[in-house]
């Protein structure tokens, strides 16, 4: 019997996953652990390698599939099998998830999302019109599926029919005078985190100037033997370095609120989420404990998960699990920016472009090297006096070399 | 020779059910039953354990009534005017599921079943053998108590739920071997009726697998009624004499001996299949010996289904009922499935249990990022005003978008408390719509508002903690 791939749930909630892009053709023969498919879900993209040794049978979704956790993606014919290209009558129908190995954690049992969301009543339906209601994508909040879904996907001829991610009623199609694009995977991540963060927090930016002058030279100082090490120093992992003594003495910034207990959770762990621009669009990724690496390790991290980010590589472990959150905005332009919170952490900051400006020194106008960093904070969680302590530590600490030193090796 | 389009083995809350929906459906049914209809709910349950549960709470109440202003004297159990109406509720019960079924046109058989193979079932009744040649069976045959090592069940000392029933009065020391849903039913209702009881269970918490924090409640409430609670023990051995049986338990702090004028034993249920012949016809059980079916009730062998205990747990009447229509429907060619996502369960300790879908753990072990939010009963103008105000409601949601995962209840009318949960489980509720949704005052019901707001965020009287 063939054995049946299913989409594995990846944890965290994912519930679909968009079928990126087969490595493999049907046909083909696949090794135990070569990748079979990317899929995209709505917190990162993921490889998923083959379980089994065997040859590649029927494809059971095109690239641009949307696929809920448990569906089966392909077929694979295990060593001595005829190749089959139709799932076998006997599978049952919610089989298990089979065991797969991700370049992430490890796949639990099938997930709460296996599950259609639907009334007793529209489940009914479901079985009288002979459709299987797993397979519908449903148009009402949450992903629920309404009796009209249903008929929608038995007039489109039962389940063999039913289109996945075509949600009922037909989507909106494109013109010649405006375009379609459908809110999927990260920029549906993005829009429903940013909307949730800004009405669930309570925003406040604060802003301040710190003087880079002797952090630019401390960086030329160490960019040898950066490049020794085969790592690019850039100023965010100084900047991250700097963090932490003002993270540890100000330890409400890095919390969690936690609303429904009405606690605050202090972290004693530095987890720094680092924003990452690409062209899907922004993708935090988590530098782990940053109080307890150098200079160099981070700057290395920094640089791999960026790369990662950029290509579509990252683990889910890599993108979760941030207690506090800096974004760099200075690369393109701009002053300075009001960056929303990454839920659910307690604030986030925003570093930006190093400018020669004139500043008053000892009573003399001096060009030194400046940059604004912005702080948002949620004010449920601590006060604007906080927050501007906790920027001060921050400045003195990146304007005081022998500080930085201290932190930064 | 009979034939039929079903037999249906076994008159319980399960078979009664499937018979009447398979005759409604236009198939041609034969319901077979050895002993009373209505099965192990009506006859030795469900019915005649809430009826006596319902006088000893009143009874309690009556009795401690002067706090109310209720001043009684001597107020007294007479058992067998007790027993008497007990029976006249069960009595009435059977003979309704008698005339449902002979309304409907169910022919009833009494005797007991034998599958010959999957056409043919033999009766033996008491004018002889019958075999009724069928298209379909429907296995229905409930599960029965079972006993430990060390205990034999002799129905007079030492006795199961079914005797703990008839008692002409209550034991003035009550040993209940085993802390689940039956013994603890027991514990409650008898303490009440002025034994000395003492509960013994094997593991480390009473009703396994039930939500800690409300078993929690009933055993405070237990304890500080006197019954004494031995956990993580067991009975070694008994010893009887006339009057009393002395049973030696071992607890973690060494072994003790109980007498007692009664052992009730309530460790658990085997299913009814033995006599069945089942193995020969090749009808698969699992590793415990229930009968495994598929969603439409179908066992491995075409047309012959299993609905109720026999078919395994949760062992419960209304989720052996919801089987038998599916079975029923099943059979007719109806399409169908057993796809609830929730069975609620309900026991009737004081105060009551009950529950519909995902304990907090399960929710968490699932994967769901788990938002819990409880209410106590002792916060609710209800409750005070019926003077039952030990308990809460607790809510478990999806933290992401507030759907209600489950809802665990202990307290006054839990029980009844628990359909509106089901149902909006089953509906694909969030705890935002159970807050929105008006419920009247005051009520007990309330309470599940109150904690829905409390997951939403807005608790009104609740001080957010």
């Amino acid at each position: 019997m063939p054995y049946e791939f299913k989409l594995p749930d990846i944890g965290e909630g994912v519930a679909e996953g968009e079928v990126l892009k087969w490595f493999v053709k049907e046909g083909d023969p696949v090794k135990e652990d070569q990748p079979l498919v990317e899929v995209m879900t709505d917190k990162v993209n993921v490889q998923i390698p083959s379980p089994r040794t065997g040859t590649v049978g029927k494809l059971m979704a095109k690239e641009g599939d949307v696929v809920k956790v448990g569906t089966t993606l392909v077929l694979i014919s295990l060593p001595g099998e005829q190749p089959s290209t139709a799932p076998s009558p006997q599978a049952p129908p919610q089989a298990r998830t089979p065991e797969v190995t991700l370049q992430g954690p490890s796949v639990p049992e099938p997930g709460p999302a296996s599950r259609a969301l639907a009334t007793p009543a529209t489940r009914r339906l479901a079985r009288e019109l002979n459709v299987d209601i797993a397979r519908i994508r449903g148009s009402g909040p949450q992903s629920r599926v309404t009796d009209d879904d249903v008929r929608a996907a038995a007039g489109r001829g039962g389940q063999q029919a039913v289109v996945l991610g075509k949600a009922a009623p037909a989507p909106p199609t494109s013109s010649a005078r405006e375009e379609v694009v459908p809110l999927r995977g990260i920029r549906k991540t993005i829009a429903e985190r940013m909307v949730r963060s800004k009405n669930t927090a309570a925003h406040v930016t604060h802003v301040d100037e710190v003087d880079m002058t002797e952090l630019v030279v401390l960086r030329e100082a160490f960019k040898g033997s950066a490049e020794k090490r085969g790592v690019k120093l850039t100023f965010l992992p100084f900047i991250v370095k700097a963090l932490v003594p003002a993270l540890k003495e100000y330890k409400f910034v890095n919390s969690t609120l936690d609303d429904a207990a009405g606690n605050i959770i202090l972290k004693k762990y530095y987890n720094l989420g680092i924003a990452v621009d690409t062209e899907q669009g922004l993708v935090v990724v988590v530098v782990r404990d940053v109080d307890r690496k150098d200079i160099f390790e981070l700057a290395g991290e920094i640089e791999s998960l960026a790369e990662k980010a950029r290509t579509g590589r990252l683990s889910l472990d890599e993108v979760h699990g941030a207690t506090f959150t800096i974004t760099n905005v200075g690369g393109i332009g701009g002053l300075f920016a009001t960056p929303i919170i990454n839920p659910p952490e307690a604030a986030i900051l925003g570093v930006h472009a190093i400018k020669k400006r004139p500043v008053f020194r000892d009573g003399k106008v001096e060009v030194r090297d400046m940059m604004y960093i912005s702080l948002s904070f949620d004010h449920r969680i601590f006060d604007g006096a906080y927050a501007a302590r906790f920027t001060n530590k921050i400045i003195e600490t990146i304007q005081d070399p022998k500080k930085l030193l201290t932190e930064v090796l | 020779m009979k034939s039929a389009d079903v037999v249906v083995i076994g008159g319980g809350p399960g078979g009664y059910v499937c018979g009447i929906r398979a005759t409604q459906l236009g198939l041609k049914t034969v319901l077979v039953e050895r002993d009373r209809l209505g099965g192990e709910c009506l006859n030795y349950g469900c019915i005649p354990s809430k009826s006596l549960i319902t006088v000893s709470k009143l009874f309690e109440k009556v009795r401690n009534g002067a706090k109310y202003g209720l001043k009684v004297d001597a107020v007294s159990i007479d058992f067998v005017a007790l027993q008497k109406w007990k029976s006249e509720v069960v009595s009435k019960l059977v003979s309704g599921v008698g005339a449902l079924l002979s309304g409907n046109g169910v022919e009833v058989l009494k005797g007991d079943a034998e599958l010959v193979d999957k056409n043919n079932v033999k009766v033996v009744t008491t004018a002889g053998i019958e075999q009724i040649h069928t298209k379909s069976i429907v296995i229905a045959t409930g599960t029965r108590p079972v006993s430990i090592p060390g205990l034999t069940i002799d129905r007079e000392m030492i006795i199961t739920s079914k005797e703990a029933l008839d008692l002409d009065r209550a034991p003035e020391r009550f040993l209940i071997v085993g802390g689940g849903a039956i013994g603890l039913e027991f514990a409650s209702m008898y303490q009440k009726f002025g034994s000395l009881v003492t509960v013994v269970e094997l593991t480390d918490q009473l009703l396994p697998g039930t939500d800690i924090d409300s078993v929690r409640v009933v055993q405070r409430s237990l304890e500080n009624h006197g019954v004494k609670i031995l956990l993580k023990s067991k009975v070694a051995s008994t010893e009887k004499s006339t009057a009393q049986v002395k049973a030696t338990i071992e607890t973690p702090s060494g072994t003790t001996s109980i007498e007692a004028d009664k052992i009730l034993v309530s460790v658990g249920r085997k299913a009814n299949t033995e006599k069945l012949n089942l193995s020969a016809i090749g009808v698969e059980l699992d590793q415990r010996g229930y009968i495994k079916v598929d969603e439409h009730m179908m066992t491995n062998v075409a047309g012959i289904y299993a609905i109720g205990d026999v078919r395994g747990p949760p062992l419960l009447a209304h989720k052996a009922s919801k089987e038998g229509i599916v079975a029923a429907e099943s059979i007719a060619g109806k399409p169908t499935a057993a796809d609830w996502k929730v069975i609620p369960d309900a026991i009737f300790t004081d105060p009551e249990i009950a529950s519909a879908g995902l304990t907090e753990s399960k929710a968490i072990e699932a994967g769901y990022s788990v938002k819990r939010s409880r209410f106590p009963f002792a916060a609710l103008g209800r409750a005070l005003s019926v003077g039952e105000t030990e308990g809460f409601v607790k809510i478990i949601s999806n933290a992401q978008d507030g759907l209600v995962l489950g809802v665990q209840i202990v307290g006054p009318e839990a029980s009844n408390l628990i359909s509106e949960i089901a149902l909006a489980i089953e509906m694909g509720a969030t705890v935002e719509d159970i807050a929105l949704t008006v419920h009247p005052h005051p009520t007990f019901p309330e309470a599940i508002m109150e904690a829905a707001e409390s997951a939403a965020g807005h608790p009104v009287h609740q001080l957010k903690s």
